[in-house]
């Protein structure tokens, strides 16, 4: 499934927060986006999933345009933050609730469940904890196992390594790879930790205040262009400091 | 001392902070008149409190045999009643200050001082206060019609007593959970009483009247509510200091839930499922789950009307009245619509389920939720059978008509709700639509009512009612459609709001 978004733009007043004019991730990459706060990461993947109506411009999966049609959800798993989660429920009335929507039988989804014990570490099933009360971390986990139990086809993932712990990101990883590896799937993930990113994905999408600056192939040399590029900024200093009113990326 | 006055001044500050001055200036005022209204009644009933008590006839207590004090004995009789309502209506509503000395805990403050303001603290409390209103003014009458002694024993005793409910609920909500088991039991309690004493099995007045006489006839009594006072709040001070750590007074009770299967709803489908989700929501979170208790409560709001010969063949009351039995749910949760749900609205956008299905699942709540209180209010039949049939029409009405009016509105300009915060005197969310939603679904049904009255008379008034709710109902999938395509053309206007809240 080919992710095409084109001429997007998003302004929140004077400000600009995302302006990338043309960007396709082909079947079955996995894509990187990396960038300080305020970059426009979360603006863009948004827009992408028709949370927020760009001012111009638009994204496409499977050809067809996000905005104003519903089929790419039945194909398209995504974790963005908490407003993704239904606190008030049990992790597993959860997972049962999504996988009644994609028409997931019980048994497949005590298989697929079973699938995630090593990435819930026994901490999510069988619980008694509603998933308002997990912490940040465990929410993570809900969220990403809920956006990968109907095999999606397109996967969108924001952060997903932040808040979770070592073994789990190790983890998370091997997931990932084995994702894209086994079943071609396109995946689209933001992050703050470079170390991570570079080792999931092959092509790493660089932003800053909304503009695309720079699109790279992950290499061995990657990382460190990456570190040096974000030295580089910390030591400049100015630019970072012009935060958007509205648009944490946070 | 100096330390107590202090955080009472910071106190006071966050009060005067509170987002409630940031609302819209049209909001305020209307809910300070709606209070200044609201507490007028209260002053109006507590001055006419011993006129209503004249005319109240009790066996054998009159003016020839008392005297000046006739009045007061009948009172008295009732009293005991009273205060056991009184901390029914506590237990399921007043808060616990237990949060408040939070960011006190970590300063070098003396640990008595802390538990002292919070206990203190409650005295301000709506609960205490409102019910001065009503007898303050009695409070004069009674020094009027007693020697200055006597009435000072009683009004002090009385005084004490409403603080001493105060301090003995508060100690029974710290030291157990709360519990619905709990408040249902205390209003069988109250039912089985009331019901013993109709039936003269234990004549629970006369203790009242013995109890409470005393405050005048031996004034010294009024000690017994002291020292019951002093009792009461010893008690919560021991209890507080002796578990002042932060994990246990933060009553945020992580709640062990079990897991809930799909049930008999799913026969519905995905609008089934999605309705069985709502009404996990509603159980597990504190404010909806007010609104629900609320609503069993107002079902017996129609004993106001229907037995009361003052409104007899009075419809338009029966129809106002039947308006609150079966919809009192639809219209208090239904305002919030949306505003439930805000701090999951784009999981509500992403997942992959129509906005039709949506209004659909919200309508098969109102709709479950409506025909329920409807069984439950065929009982009314023992006040005629044209009672029912009012009750009846208008719950078709609230179905096929008031139902959809109250979608809409909730689904416009919504707010956030904080879930974790009870439903009293909590006006967080409460915006113009709120207010705006009376006229049309009060109104409008009134309004139909009078037409039909005009043509065909009372009986041709409601059953217009009936007609307009079935062919409403009928039009159901119209209805939601609209809903459906306007949410859509919204949506992210309503996600952006959500998301900065």
């Amino acid at each position: 499934m080919e992710v095409i978004s084109t001429q997007l733009k998003k302004n929140y007043g004077a400000y600009t927060a995302l302006d990338v004019d043309q960007c396709s991730i082909p079947s079955g990459e996995s894509f990187g986006l990396v960038g300080n706060n305020g970059a426009g990461k979360t603006t863009w993947f948004r827009c992408l999933l028709d949370l927020i109506e760009p001012d111009q411009g638009q994204v496409t999966i499977d050809g067809k345009p996000t905005k104003d049609t519903d089929a790419w959800k039945s194909f398209t798993g995504s974790y963005l933050d908490e407003q993704f989660l239904v606190g008030h429920l049990l992790p597993e009335e959860y997972f049962d609730f999504v996988a009644s929507i994609h028409g997931i039988s019980e048994s497949d989804l005590k298989q697929k469940l079973d699938g995630f014990e090593t990435l819930f570490n026994g901490e999510i099933l069988g619980g008694k904890k509603l998933i308002r009360d997990l912490s940040k971390g465990n929410q993570k986990k809900v969220g990403i196992a809920a956006a990968l139990l109907f095999d999606p086809k397109v996967l969108v993932l924001d952060e997903p390594f932040a808040n979770l712990d070592p073994s789990t990101q190790i983890r998370l990883k091997e997931l990932l790879k084995r994702l894209k590896e086994d079943r071609g799937v396109t995946m689209l993930i933001s992050s703050h930790d470079l170390n991570h990113v570079t080792e999931v994905c092959e092509r790493i999408v660089l932003l800053e205040k909304g503009k695309l600056v720079q699109d790279i192939r992950t290499s061995k040399e990657t990382l460190k262009d990456l570190e040096n590029y974000f030295a580089g900024i910390a030591t400049k200093g100015v630019e970072t400091t012009t935060e958007g009113p509205t648009s944490s990326d946070a | 001392m100096k330390n107590l006055l202090r955080i009472t001044r910071i106190e006071m500050m966050e009060s005067l902070r509170s987002p409630i001055w940031h609302r819209r200036v049209l909001v305020n005022i209307f809910l300070v008149l709606t209070f200044l209204y609201l507490a007028g009644n209260l002053l109006v009933l507590g001055v006419f409190l011993d006129d209503i008590f004249v005319k109240i006839p009790v066996d054998g207590i009159d003016y020839k045999t008392y005297g000046t004090s006739f009045v007061l004995r009948k009172l008295d009789r009732f009293l005991l009643y009273y205060f056991f309502i009184d901390l029914i209506l506590r237990y399921f509503m007043q808060k616990l200050p237990a949060m408040a000395i939070q960011p006190y805990l970590h300063l070098p403050l003396r640990r008595s001082t802390l538990v002292h303001f919070m206990l203190v603290k409650t005295i301000w409390s709506p609960f205490n206060l409102l019910q001065f209103l009503i007898f303050i003014p009695f409070f004069f009458e009674v020094f009027e019609n007693l020697s200055f002694g006597q009435a000072l024993g009683w009004t002090s005793g009385f005084t004490l007593m409403v603080f001493v409910i105060n301090y003995g609920l508060l100690y029974l909500k710290r030291t157990s959970d709360v519990d619905t088991r709990v408040y249902l039991g205390m209003l069988a309690v109250l039912a089985l009483l009331i019901v013993s004493d109709w039936y003269d099995w234990v004549d629970f007045q006369h203790i009242s009247a013995l109890l409470f006489n005393g405050l005048f006839l031996h004034p010294w009594t009024a000690l017994v509510p002291a020292l019951l006072l002093v009792g009461a709040y010893l008690m919560n001070y021991q209890y507080i200091r002796k578990n002042m750590y932060l994990s246990r007074l933060s009553k945020t009770k992580r709640s062990e839930v079990s897991y809930v299967g799909s049930g008999v709803l799913s026969y519905f489908g995905l609008v089934g499922r999605l309705t069985e989700l709502e009404f996990k929501f509603i159980w597990r979170n504190k404010r909806p789950k007010s609104v629900l208790m609320i609503t069993v409560l107002f079902l017996a709001y129609g004993l106001l009307v229907f037995p009361n010969p003052q409104y007899d063949g009075n419809y338009y009351m029966y129809i106002l009245f039947s308006i609150i039995i079966t919809g009192m749910f639809m219209m208090n949760y239904g305002q919030y619509l949306l505003g439930w749900e805000g701090s999951h609205f784009d999981h509500i956008l992403a997942r992959n389920v129509s906005f039709r299905d949506y209004y659909m699942s919200k309508f098969l709540l109102f709709a479950i939720v409506s025909a329920a209180a409807m069984i439950l209010g065929i009982p009314y039949v023992y006040f005629g059978w044209e009672i029912l049939a009012v009750v009846f029409c208008v719950f078709l009405f609230n179905l096929g008509v008031n139902s959809h009016i109250v979608m809409f509105f909730g689904s416009m300009n919504p707010k956030k709700i904080d879930l974790s915060q009870g439903t009293v005197f909590n006006w967080q969310g409460v915006g113009a639509a709120q207010f705006l939603l009376v006229i049309p679904v009060m109104g409008f049904p009134v309004g139909i009512y009078a037409l039909g009255a005009l043509i065909y008379g009372p009986v041709g008034g409601y059953i217009f009612l009936g007609i307009l709710g079935i062919l409403g109902l009928a039009g159901t999938r119209f209805w939601i459609g609209l809903l459906a395509s306007w949410l859509k053309r919204q949506r992210y206007e309503i996600a952006d709001d959500f998301r900065n809240q």
